[in-house]
């Protein structure tokens, strides 16, 4: 007898939008009980994807079939009715609900058609929390209450509460520390093992090799590979079908002379929020790459907006040459030579409705105006300038910032600090959000303008990262630096080991 | 025009050059305007202004924002300052139902002896003056009329058909020897009961004249902004037409600005209310209104006056009954130049 | 955006010569689609005014009459343009044109004459937008509050001054700037007035620092403050800048109407909003152009124009307006959408 038709099956999914061809002739196919990820750089296609398979996009061409049956997905709610949930990676929780309110959101349990039973809501929500292994969540708190990660646990008893066949996760460990990325493993592993398909999208590819079964790649609109084999199909060759390259992570060299020598440009001393960290010392030298490695929640944003001024601390003081800085003032910090590229880029930095030209110039307007008259020729040549030496793609300003790459975006908030002529830059996370094959391209931009004789204050949860490119750095655990050493003293299992247990000692 | 310019001129030095302080004080004093405080004017003798039994009446209005609401409460006041056994509690205005309903509870918790009330909004109040009744407070109820007889002891108002049924016919009189005579309207808030009353009587007394046809009509909105605005496109619209009535004075200030903006004389305007400047153009007799249908404000004074008899047990002097009657509609006279200043004293701002 | 991009270039980063042919080939690409898609809808009107009036419509009195009556809310939606691309809003506006015309037409003012008039219009205006702008930059008060709580505050103090009752201008000087005789060209003063506002508004907002600050902090606050742009100043001057709008616009209806009252401005708030709003300007801030608002509010004016011409009734006035509204921005999205 022929194997069992696949629970989802997808053929020659095409989708146009205004100027873009986002899918172009995909197939997918998914068996009940599987781990099916999908890999692909930003750009690939995988959002679209599963937005035509949760309902909320229409292909234009293509075939959907649906536990042997072709079916049509109009709508959300027509794909929540055949039993497939989306749990995206920007969650779509209603905050001023509660968690019992918003997991039931729809599909109220009623009396009478339209009294809500508030009362079974919640034991019904409590036990889905139970399941997924969080009973400490009060089904009864406003979700706005709530952490990142249990917000993406509440999403999943959304999810769980229909009866669904099949999940797709977006990313879902993005904002999540490993113990609770184990949490999650744990529960996809409940819910294959009783029958439920998953399809999990992500960045990183040691997750995918621990729970993933089979993996379709996209690129540029089309599978370029369906249904390897998740555990064996060698790393290389899976970055290679994403990028078309042979590279992971390639760190530029560190120059030959000590970095360590020299007046230190930057200089935090006993700087603290309460709550949020602990008096901190530390100093950056011109040329130096200092990195902050730590957990999600070791307050290494936080750090940095505090020097940058964004958030005010409750002692300690910034200084810049020597010279301290007002405390809590961003306009101060930046006039001293600081610049910040921040975590959230989109929500933080960009300004994604303007051009590459005024998203550069933003912070140096006053160098191509004469009494707040702007040359835009002058404006235009100097953002040219920068971004052509930062090799931004495309070669062209006047583009707008929303249409480049996460990488390019990135490079845009650099060439705006390149060309105030900053002098102290503040990365937080500068490679989230970027592709795989773009972050080398990235490290050798922020190590060439090191080289240069920038100060760069480096903040990262990607372990290899910190290593690969900072000279020092600092260990994180809650608030407190536990451990400082030159990069080159540390692996990925020492530093993992100190902000995991906290002991420099072991 | 020139010498006002100079005139500004010559000032500039103390406007501009003494800077913020002098700024200030200007506007503070800008805002006074001394002029106003003329007492409205209902000089014609009180009914019987013997002294009597003390009376404390109540008077609840809407918030005066407009020429006529304050002549309102201005006759109300001044009339009841002329009788020393009358005593007077009045509210402050608001247009807000639920506000005004607040207002009237408290002044029957106060137990006054007669309440007089012009509702924001007559079908709303209802409630609260079946109420007034039921203690036992008698209530006047002024110009906006409730929604049942119960409500209230005497309704006295205007007559806003009648207004256009005078308005017409005044027209219809002065251009009955025209053939194909043309009329237009510049009509009030057209959201309101009493706009429409006074188009139908309008509309009614023309059909009297078959030589006259009304061949445009627009609505302002009872303000002197609108007024213009509406004017202006009704000139634009209208190259030529004999007459013109416009139902409201203070509106009326905007359509004559558009008029004279316009360059335009080739016809006769007919106003309504009675403000004090249409009165002095119609006496002046220099431009295009030659006259204005009363809707008084003094049925406010009137109103007081009743109150009084009500709370007195009197009738009304110069009737038979022994009581004061249960509904009065005052009539809306025209006021031209014959009889202005017969008129003048009533003439609101 | 038109006059938002850059001039196009060659590839080899060059403006090509002023006057060629590609440069204004260019420019008719870059021309914005909604912008485009006002001036239809504009010619649409003037169409069916043309048609169904067209001895009254087409008619060069009939044109200084649209354009006197768009100009006092237009000068207030420049303002109001602004507030909304930085992501705000004001309710106060109608409410300040009615305290700024009252308190500019007392007794105690006009004895100070045109001088008195036009500088305690504009004053009281700026002093509005000052009290606006503190509360919102440096009270942290929500924009929807401060100005609504500002809309109470001047109708209040308005209907004060005037104890509702009409203030008639007296100063020659001001009511001959309203008439026939003090039309330069056959250009109506206010219109000029109004002509000057919008193009100082559009070299605001296109050309100078001033302006990208607003688009900054209407497009991204968090953004423009990690930039290092003062947001709160920034909020200050841009109420300040709309209460400055509203003086103006004040003394502009003092010389239309020839008086100042209590109801001025009635509404303004919405009809500014709206123009700005099927002119292109994002609601939620950060995008917003002055051209789509002044042509938003010659649409709302020609409208009524073209009404009033057919005697229509004001019922009718508003549903058509309403519906105009909705399929304004129902044309934009979709060509908006296709490009």
């Amino acid at each position: 007898m022929a194997p069992e038709p696949p629970l989802l099956s997808m053929t020659g999914i095409t989708k146009s939008f205004p100027g873009v061809r986002a899918l172009d002739g995909v197939d997918l196919d998914v068996q009940a009980g599987e781990v099916h990820c999908l890999l692909g750089q930003n750009g690939a296609g995988k959002s679209t994807l599963i937005k035509v398979l949760a309902g909320a996009h229409q292909p234009d061409t293509g075939t959907i079939h649906w536990r042997g049956g072709e079916v049509t997905l109009r709508s959300p709610i027509a794909a929540m009715r055949l039993g497939i949930a989306t749990i995206y990676q920007e969650l779509d929780l209603v905050e001023h609900l509660s968690v019992a309110e918003n997991v039931h959101l729809g599909h109220e349990p009623t009396a009478a058609g339209f009294v809500i039973r508030g009362k079974a809501a919640r034991a019904s929500t409590g036990l889905l929390l139970k399941r997924l292994g969080h009973p400490e969540i009060d089904p009864a708190r406003l979700v706005g209450e709530l952490s990142a990660a249990q917000q993406q646990i509440v999403s999943m008893a959304r999810a769980l509460s229909h009866d669904v066949r099949l999940i797709v996760m977006d990313e879902p460990s993005a904002a999540l520390d490993p113990d609770e990325v184990d949490n999650l493993f744990r529960i996809v592993g409940d819910l294959t093992a009783a029958g439920v398909a998953v399809v999990y999208i992500s960045h990183r590819l040691e997750e995918i090799r621990r729970i993933g079964d089979r993996v379709t790649v996209l690129k540029d609109g089309r599978a370029v590979a369906g249904g390897l084999p998740a555990k064996t199909t060698p790393t290389r060759e899976v970055v290679a079908m994403m990028t078309g390259r042979n590279v992971e992570y390639v760190f530029p060299e560190r120059p030959a002379k000590d970095a360590t020598a020299g007046q230190p440009l930057l200089e935090v001393r006993g700087l603290a929020r309460e709550g949020e960290f602990e008096p901190l010392d530390l100093s950056v030298r011109p040329g130096e790459i200092v990195g902050l490695a730590g957990l999600v929640g070791s307050g290494r944003s936080e750090i940095l907006e505090t020097v940058y001024g964004a958030r005010k601390p409750t002692s300690g003081q910034v200084l810049v040459d020597g010279r301290p800085l007002k405390p809590g003032s961003v306009r101060a910090a930046v006039r001293a030579g600081l610049g910040l590229a921040p975590e959230e880029r989109k929500a933080q930095a960009l300004l994604m409705l303007e051009s590459v030209t005024r998203n550069v110039s933003v912070s140096s307007m006053s160098r191509f105006s004469r009494g707040g008259w702007i040359d835009r020729a002058a404006e235009l040549r100097a953002a040219r300038a920068a971004t052509r030496e930062l090799s931004l793609r495309p070669d062209n300003p006047s583009v707008p910032v929303r249409t480049l790459s996460g990488g390019n975006q990135q490079k845009a908030v650099l060439a705006r600090w390149l060309l105030r002529g900053c002098r102290v830059l503040l990365l937080d996370e500068p490679t989230r959000g970027v592709d795989v094959g773009a972050r080398a391209e990235l490290y050798a931009v922020v190590r060439r303008l090191a080289d240069e004789g920038l100060a760069v204050l480096l903040v990262s949860s990607e372990v290899p990262e910190v290593l690969g490119l900072a000279d020092r750095v600092l260990v994180l655990r809650e608030g407190r630096v536990v451990h400082t050493a030159p990069a080159r003293e540390l692996d990925e299992h020492r530093v993992l080991d100190l902000v995991m247990e906290g002991s420099p000692a072991s | 025009m020139p010498e006002t310019m100079g005139r500004f001129t010559s000032r500039r030095g103390l406007l501009f050059g003494t800077a913020a302080v002098g700024a200030g004080a200007l506007l503070t004093g800008c805002t006074s305007n001394e002029s106003k405080d003329e007492p409205a004017a209902n000089d014609q003798p009180a009914a019987d202004d013997k002294p009597g039994k003390q009376v404390t009446i109540g008077f609840a209005g809407p918030q005066a924002d407009h020429g006529w609401l304050n002549a309102i409460n201005d006759n109300a006041k001044s009339r009841a300052k002329k009788y020393s056994d009358v005593t007077l509690e009045i509210t402050e205005g608001s247009n807000d139902t639920a506000a005004q309903i607040g207002q009237i509870e408290t002044l029957i918790n106060k137990k006054v002896d007669v309440l007089v009330v012009l509702p924001a909004d007559g079908k709303a109040l209802t409630q609260v003056g079946l109420k007034a009744m039921r203690a036992n407070i008698p209530v006047i109820n002024l110009d906006r009329i409730f929604n049942t007889p119960q409500a209230y002891r005497c309704w006295i108002g205007g007559d806003n058909y009648g207004m256009g049924l005078n308005a017409g016919h005044y027209i219809g009189e002065k251009l009955k020897d025209k053939p194909d005579a043309t009329v237009i309207e510049l009509a009030g808030l057209d959201n309101l009961e009493l706009t429409k009353q006074r188009t139908q009587g309008f509309d009614d007394a023309l059909k009297n004249y078959p030589n006259i046809k009304k061949v445009a009509r627009q609505a302002a909105e009872f303000t002197v902004e609108s007024g213009q605005a509406k004017m202006a496109q009704l000139l634009q619209a209208q190259p030529k037409f004999d007459a013109l009535w416009n139902h409201d004075d203070d509106q009326g200030v905007g359509a004559l600005r558009a008029i004279e903006q316009a360059g335009r004389d080739d016809f006769l305007m007919v106003g309504g209310a009675g403000a004090l400047s249409a009165f002095q153009a119609i006496k002046q007799d220099d431009g295009v209104l030659k006259a204005t249908v009363l809707y008084p404000p003094t049925m406010a004074a009137s109103a007081i006056d009743l109150a009084r008899a009500l709370g007195q047990g009197n009738g009304v002097s110069g009737m038979a009954e022994f009581e004061i009657p249960a509904s009065i509609t005052l009539y809306s006279a025209v006021v031209d130049k014959t009889n202005v200043d017969q008129y003048m004293s009533t003439g609101f701002k | 955006m038109t006059q938002h991009a850059s001039p196009p270039r060659d590839s080899t980063g060059k403006v090509p010569s002023a006057g060629a042919p590609p440069a204004w080939r260019g420019l008719m690409a870059r021309a914005d689609v909604r912008t485009l898609s006002l001036l239809g809808v504009l010619a649409a009107l003037i169409l069916i005014g043309g048609i169904t009036k067209p001895d009254q419509f087409l008619d060069s009195r009939n044109l200084q009459l649209v354009l006197t009556q768009a100009s006092v809310i237009g000068v207030v939606t420049v303002g109001m343009t602004f507030v909304i691309i930085s992501g705000g809003i004001d309710l106060s506006v109608g409410a300040i044109v009615a305290l700024a015309s009252v308190w500019a037409t007392t007794v105690a003012t006009q004895e100070y004459g045109f001088g008195g008039i036009l500088f305690t219009a504009v004053i009281v205006g700026v002093g509005c937008g000052l009290v606006n702008g503190v509360l919102i930059a440096y009270g942290a008060m929500v924009p929807f509050i401060a100005t609504l709580a500002m809309l109470a505050s001047a109708r209040g103090l308005a209907l004060q001054i005037t104890d509702g009752k009409t203030q008639i201008v007296t100063i020659p000087s001001v009511l001959d700037l309203g008439e026939r005789d003090a039309y330069v060209l056959g250009i109506p003063p206010l219109v000029m007035v109004f002509a000057v506002v919008t193009i100082i508004g559009w070299l605001i907002l296109n050309r100078t620092t001033f302006g990208r600050r607003t688009v900054a902090v209407g497009g991204n606050a968090e953004a423009a403050r990690l930039a290092g742009i003062d947001v709160r100043r920034q909020r200050l001057y841009l109420y300040l800048l709309s209460g400055l709008c509203c003086g103006i616009a004040a003394f502009l209806l003092i010389v239309l109407s020839g008086s100042g009252q209590n109801t001025n401005g009635n509404l303004y708030e919405l009809d500014a909003i709206a123009a700005a709003i099927i002119g292109g300007t994002l609601l939620s801030g950060g995008r917003g152009t002055i051209v789509g608002s002044v042509l938003g509010v010659l649409i709302f004016t020609t409208i009524t124009n073209i009404f009033a011409l057919n005697n229509l009734q004001s019922d009718v006035q508003q549903i058509a307006k309403g519906a105009i509204i909705v399929a304004a921005v129902l044309v934009q999205r979709r060509t908006a959408s296709t490009t």
